[in-house]
């Protein structure tokens, strides 16, 4: 790390403790937890956030985004492959649910330019469209009736549908046809597919042969996950060139879905008593689930948490070019509503506890900060 | 539009329904017959095809294109059958084994032809009737009032509120107004609206107010200002939303008071106090302070029970979409009930072209007050509409899958006991 660059991230460093330093106080104002401790394990946890994080030029932010989120969502290599392949290696079913809710839910937001009618279902259209044939290809005219809009013309749909193909890296190709069978005329067809080498994984992956006829179909394996880990592996391999993964607003919305996942990962567990409601809920289960402490969801609180941490995620996978992108204006302050309100889509109101549904990152994050907390706590 | 009576629907229901049993049955008898080597020389089945087109007479247009339809994909089917295994399996086993998908076919065609009956005799042991009933008590129950239907869908909602949310999320939620000027129309959630939802729930959780409740002055109940729940919604995206908060509220068991702070109805705090969303504390002023403890189906919940408890109110796009939901569950039940998994002509059934020729009847069918209680006149009979909506009938979707599934389990018992004469 250079000298500057170190500057840089001391600094995002500094920001962190006072922000954490802040949030602090304003708990101490208030407290809308209703379990008994529950208060008092979270002000244990954010000062030993502020007081641990920062030490060791921020070693446990190093290892908790470098080589957990940057290891599994986002590989540092420049082969789009290589990246897709190892995105792809590195889920899990417990793991796709949140990690596709949160990521569908910003793709959606991002793609509903293309398709105003169609939020929140483009990725699961795809992936139907895509499943048709074992080619895995897409002609532009089932584009159209997927996503045209049926009060807009379809020259929109026209207009934003390359947005949809940079989104998600894929390539166009052109069949002429020089008498097409209804008018006899010349035809451009332009199909939609993978990246050659991706295509190379997925028929390895999701491209079941039957036995007796040699047919090839897609299998039931392929879906949304395929088209999620495509959008994370063209973001990482083109990190540098922000044109080419959308600009600002690409930025902006990953690394605020990350601080989200690294701030849920790093709050207490709470153990309630026998006669909590939560308990008697069939849909809780304490053995894949665990309740937080509400409070750090505050409006006061959670702002000045979650500013510091998508600057540090953003500078961590993207260096001082996605730190610069990182909203600072107006706009900053609804966006991070947002996302404090796109908690509830990854975690569950039970009775009005929020509880945690533990994917494999949130424990990997958790425990690297466990062995922390075990110092901490013997005053090592 | 003429107001179509039971019995008119059920004849069009059945017409198409009549014209694939002969189908199938002609077929299995001509491959019964059929020695086993003409049967693996495929060729045979494209002139019987060939000569049973020849002997159409002139009949309705849609129909004879319809019986060609189906004729042609089970002669397809067969054929392909016959290839993929001609190397793997003897030629008896592949007859017998098509004999048998005719058979499961056949008898799933017959629970479809007799669902019901034109007088609605002996109601109660249809097969119609008995498949509604089963998901009315899980997905749209009927009940007295609102605190009746609300605590059954609570009861229900542990196992199955993805299936009770997909139904109050219709397709076309784009063509929905919120804000209709005839106040009594329901229409359905839009994925806007839902997150609006989550929103309220989450900042009841988290930052209520309290606000003397108007009725009892000893009643502190919860409030959260409109203001914060449209907060996190960048460029007026929720508009029109906030524009219609008064209506939203009262389909949420919802009530504006002051005109900033969105409250529960006097109504409705009594059955979140019976089903703990609501915790009574008492103050040291001697006033009992309501403190909101929501789940994420509470408000849905308070949706669907409104829904429920105003059937007869809901908007096109909404009915549609339920009836389509009851219909398509049901259909998919009796297939699955009846056919094997690998049973080559399962994909018929299946495809758009069958499902447009069935559904859209069995959903008028299930709008009759034996049944859903809607207004039939509202459904729509566009191809175009169907096409739209059918695409995204919720085969694919894991929970009405399991519901699917648990459904032709109650179908085998049903039929059984029919058998057995109970």
């Amino acid at each position: 790390m250079s000298g500057i660059d170190n500057l840089e991230w001391e600094k995002l460093l500094t920001e962190f403790s006072k922000n954490v330093d802040k949030s602090l106080k304003k708990l101490e104002e208030r407290d809308i937890d209703n379990i008994p401790g529950a208060k008092q394990a979270l002000v244990e946890r954010l000062r030993v956030m502020r007081d641990y994080f920062p030490q060791n030029n921020g070693d446990l932010f190093i290892k908790s985004i470098n080589e957990k989120i940057q290891n599994a969502f986002f590989p540092k290599t420049k082969d789009l492959a290589e990246a897709f392949e190892l995105i792809l290696k590195s889920r899990s079913h417990d793991q796709d649910f949140i990690i596709n809710e949160l990521i569908n839910g910003f793709i959606s937001s991002r793609s509903k330019t293309i398709a105003l009618n169609v939020q929140g279902t483009v990725i699961d259209r795809m992936v139907e469209a895509f499943s048709k044939g074992p080619d895995f290809q897409i002609v532009d005219h089932q584009f159209y009736a997927m996503f045209s809009d049926p009060n807009k013309a379809r020259k929109y749909v026209k207009e934003s549908l390359q947005d949809l193909v940079d989104l998600f890296g894929l390539e166009a190709k052109e069949l002429i046809v020089e008498k097409d069978k209804r008018k006899s005329e010349r035809k451009v067809y332009t199909f939609y597919t993978f990246p050659e080498k991706i295509l190379e994984i997925l028929e390895g992956e999701y491209v079941d042969t039957d036995d007796v006829l040699g047919e090839k179909r897609v299998s039931e394996k392929f879906d949304k996950t395929v088209f999620i880990s495509l959008f994370l592996a063209n973001i990482s391999v083109h990190r540098d060139d922000l044109k080419k993964i959308g600009g600002v607003y690409t930025i902006n919305g990953i690394c605020s879905i990350f601080s989200l996942i690294l701030l849920i990962s790093l709050m207490p567990k709470l153990e309630v008593n026998e006669t909590n409601p939560v308990l008697r809920d069939p849909t809780y289960n304490p053995e894949t689930m665990s309740i937080i402490p509400k409070s750090w969801m505050m409006k006061e609180i959670l702002l000045d948490l979650l500013e510091p941490l998508i600057n540090i995620v953003a500078y961590r996978l993207g260096g001082g070019e996605w730190l610069k992108s990182v909203e600072t204006s107006e706009v900053k302050k609804k966006i991070h509503n947002q996302i404090r309100f796109l908690i509830k889509d990854v975690n569950k109101w039970v009775y009005g506890q929020l509880t945690r549904v533990e994917i494999p990152i949130f424990i990997e994050i958790s425990n690297i900060f466990a062995e922390v907390l075990i110092d901490y706590s013997t005053g090592e | 539009m003429v107001r179509e009576r039971w019995t008119d629907i059920l004849a069009r229901y059945l017409t198409y329904l009549s014209h694939l049993v002969p189908i199938l049955k002609e077929t299995k008898k001509t491959v019964q017959n059929m020695s086993l080597e003409v049967m693996m020389d495929v060729k045979i089945f494209d002139k019987i095809k060939m000569d049973e087109e020849k002997r159409l007479v002139k009949k309705v247009r849609a129909l004879s294109e319809f019986s060609a339809y189906y004729r042609g994909e089970v002669f397809e089917n067969i054929k392909n059958f016959i290839y993929k295994y001609a190397e793997d399996l003897e030629p008896i086993d592949i007859k017998d084994y098509l004999i048998e998908f005719f058979d499961e076919c056949i008898s799933a065609l017959e629970i479809l032809m007799n669902v019901t009956n034109p007088d609605q005799k002996k109601l109660n042991s249809t097969y119609l009737y008995l498949l509604y009933k089963y998901l009315e008590d899980l997905l749209l129950p009927i009940g007295k009032n609102f605190e009746e239907i609300y605590m059954k869908l609570n009861k229900t909602s542990k196992n199955w509120h993805e299936c009770q949310r997909y139904m109050m999320i219709p397709h076309t939620y784009y063509r929905e107004t919120v804000d209709n000027p005839d106040f009594f129309e329901i229409p359905g959630i839009s994925p806007k609206l839902y997150q609006i939802i989550n929103n309220i729930t989450s900042l009841y959780n988290l930052d209520p107010n309290y606000y003397p409740c108007p009725e009892d002055s000893n009643i502190e109940i919860p409030v959260v200002l409109i203001e914060d729940v449209f907060e996190a919604f960048i460029d007026n995206i929720a508009h029109e939303e906030q524009e219609a908060v008064e209506k939203i509220c009262e389909r949420l068991g919802l009530r504006v008071l002051d005109g900033i702070f969105l409250a529960p109805k006097y109504d409705f705090i009594d059955v979140l106090i019976k089903l703990d969303f609501l915790r009574e504390n008492k103050q040291s002023d001697g006033k009992i302070r309501l403190i909101p403890q929501f789940s994420n189906e509470t408000l849905i919940l308070s949706y669907l029970a409104f829904v429920s408890f105003r059937r007869g109110f809901l908007s096109k796009e909404l009915i549609n979409w339920i009836s389509m939901t009851f219909a398509f569950i049901i259909f998919s039940t009796i297939l699955k009930s009846q056919l094997s998994d690998h049973n080559i002509f399962y994909p018929i059934f299946t495809g758009l072209k069958t499902q447009e020729k069935v559904i859209p009847y069995m959903m008028k069918l299930l709008c009759f007050n034996n049944y859903l209680k809607l207004d039939r006149m509202k459904i729509r009979d566009s191809v175009q509409y169907r096409k739209e909506i059918f695409n995204f009938a919720g085969s694919s979707i894991d929970c009405i899958k399991q519901l699917i599934l648990d459904l032709s389990e109650y179908l085998k018992e049903i039929k059984k006991k029919k058998k057995e004469g109970v």
